[in-house]
């Protein structure tokens, strides 16, 4: 069933070539096992703690087609509709959504120093001082 | 007052640049509308109208300590001439990842939209659907609980409120005033992939003071005292239920609402009402389409209390039963089509055709027409 998947997730990004690869990065030091479900979650603010127990620091880029391709291919929503979602969270007072860095470097300098963050950047953008947990 | 409050809190979360995680969101909501000919629906007719549905807010939240949130939100709505009220001011505390107590003004949970009901940039419609929505209390002040998380695949989230509300509201087209004490209402909703059930159970004492029925409430206890106490909404026992289901497959979905409110001990008719939605999500495009009801048309109650009358009084006592409850009996029917428009990730455009089809009342009929601008910061 995953490799259906990611055959179908291979054909849709081959037929989009226009789009970069992400890589969804975090600290170094986080050891915890992430899932896509797991990253789902702590996107949508579902999910506050790591497997190990600390807690989810999420981080997001500012709209842009990174941000778009993350929203379709992890969260399966539209930016629009990734917004909708958080203006429902925000005005209940049950959630804030993921702090915003403008550029690759701001997440990447942001996640090599802090040990419970999350983000992804363009998979060409990524250094030795972050872990990649996965690529689109 | 109002106005000072907001004045305090603009200038209190303006002087306090040391709390630096004070939270500013906003929302707006521009809604335009006219009816066709010469049909009256809320606050429309056959002249474009901008007031009746548009809506401005600020919500100030600020993380108090790690576990202590407190939240305002001021909102001014077009059909108020634009007074600033404030919605809701409560604080939360987080007692752990799973659950969380608020205190103070808030939102009670009876629909799936409760929460962002003013958020229109949260939703589809133009207003969600008032045969549904359109209950006199949203908000109340007390206290909520709420309780969720993941049991495997399956997310879960309890929540329980209780308080009091004072409300205006419209009944036989006329303005009432509900006062609900010690309401209690439990939430459950369970979501699984696209799927989402939800169920509400809730109940308040209940009192309403309408202009439209005192006098014949009035009238009515000079025959029977009794009678009259059992027809009028005197800290009555209020019950209301609520199923809804949403399946959301991302280029499609549909979901829909049944609601059940009852007042048994007094003249008011039991409603029931639902609706059904969905639409496709096309790019920026959402086209939708809409079906509702609401129906206040029951039975006539406690007719059979009119035989204990001597014969003479009985005609009186049966035109107080039966006017009482026929002035607010009403059945309804509404068909929208819309579509929603995603400018970018803040801001939609909407437009969307309501006919309303009214099976009491043939003259209600209408047609009703809006567009509308949401944006949120």
């Amino acid at each position: 069933m995953k490799k259906a998947l990611s055959v179908m997730a291979m054909a849709l990004s081959l037929s989009l070539p226009a789009l970069a690869d992400i890589a969804i990065v975090v600290n170094p030091a986080n050891s915890s096992d992430i899932s896509d479900d797991n990253i789902k979650r702590i996107f949508l603010g579902k999910e506050k703690r790591f497997s190990d127990g600390s807690e989810t620091q999420p981080v997001n880029l500012k709209e842009g087609a990174s941000r778009d391709q993350f929203n379709e291919m992890i969260l399966g929503r539209s930016s629009s509709q990734v917004s909708a979602y958080w203006s429902k969270l925000i005005f209940t007072g049950k959630g804030t959504p993921p702090k915003e860095f403008t550029t690759d470097a701001d997440i990447l300098s942001h996640i090599a120093s802090n040990k419970n963050a999350i983000g992804y950047v363009d998979a060409a953008s990524v250094n030795d001082s972050v872990k990649v947990i996965k690529t689109l | 007052m109002k106005k000072h409050i907001l004045a305090l809190a603009i200038a209190s979360s303006l002087s306090v640049p040391a709390m630096a995680d004070v939270r500013i969101n906003g929302f707006a909501n521009l809604v335009g509308g006219m009816t066709s000919s010469d049909d009256r629906v809320k606050g429309y007719d056959d002249d474009l109208t901008f007031s009746e549905d548009s809506s401005f807010a600020l919500q100030f939240s600020g993380d108090v300590n790690d576990k202590v949130s407190a939240t305002a939100q001021f909102i001014a709505r077009g059909n108020n001439d634009y007074e600033v009220d404030m919605e809701w001011a409560y604080m939360t505390y987080e007692v752990s990842d799973a659950l969380s107590v608020s205190a103070g003004r808030l939102r009670v949970p009876l629909f799936a939209y409760s929460a962002s009901l003013d958020v229109g940039y949260s939703y589809h419609w133009i207003t969600p659907p008032e045969s549904v929505y359109a209950v006199s209390f949203s908000n109340v002040d007390g206290m909520r609980v709420n309780y969720g998380g993941f049991s495997g695949d399956v997310e879960y989230n309890f929540q329980f409120a209780t308080g009091n509300t004072s409300n205006d509201f419209e009944l036989g087209g006329q303005t009432a005033h509900l006062e609900g004490k010690n309401a209690l209402v439990f939430t459950a909703e369970a979501i699984y992939g696209g799927f989402k059930v939800r169920g509400v159970a809730a109940q308040a004492e209940i009192t309403i003071d309408s202009p439209l029925l005192t006098p014949a409430f009035a009238q009515l206890s000079q025959i029977s005292p009794s009678l009259s106490d059992l027809l009028a909404v005197r800290e009555d026992r209020g019950a209301f239920y609520g199923i809804g289901l949403e399946y959301d497959a991302h280029d499609w979905f549909v979901m829909g609402e049944y609601t059940r409110v009852t007042l048994t001990d007094s003249f008011y008719p039991g409603e029931k009402n639902f609706y059904v939605t969905g639409g496709l999500r096309l790019g920026q495009w959402t086209p939708f389409a809409t079906v509702e009801s609401s129906d206040m048309n029951t039975d006539l109650k406690f007719l059979e209390k009119t035989a204990a009358f001597p014969a003479e009084l009985q005609p009186a006592a049966l035109q107080a039963l039966a006017g009482t409850q026929l002035a607010v009996r009403s059945e309804s029917y509404r068909y929208s089509l819309g579509v929603r428009y995603d400018v970018e990730a803040n801001l939609a455009l909407k437009a969307q055709v309501t006919r309303i089809d009214d099976r009491v009342n043939e003259l209600d009929d209408a047609g009703l027409f809006r567009v509308g601008v949401n944006y949120v910061f």
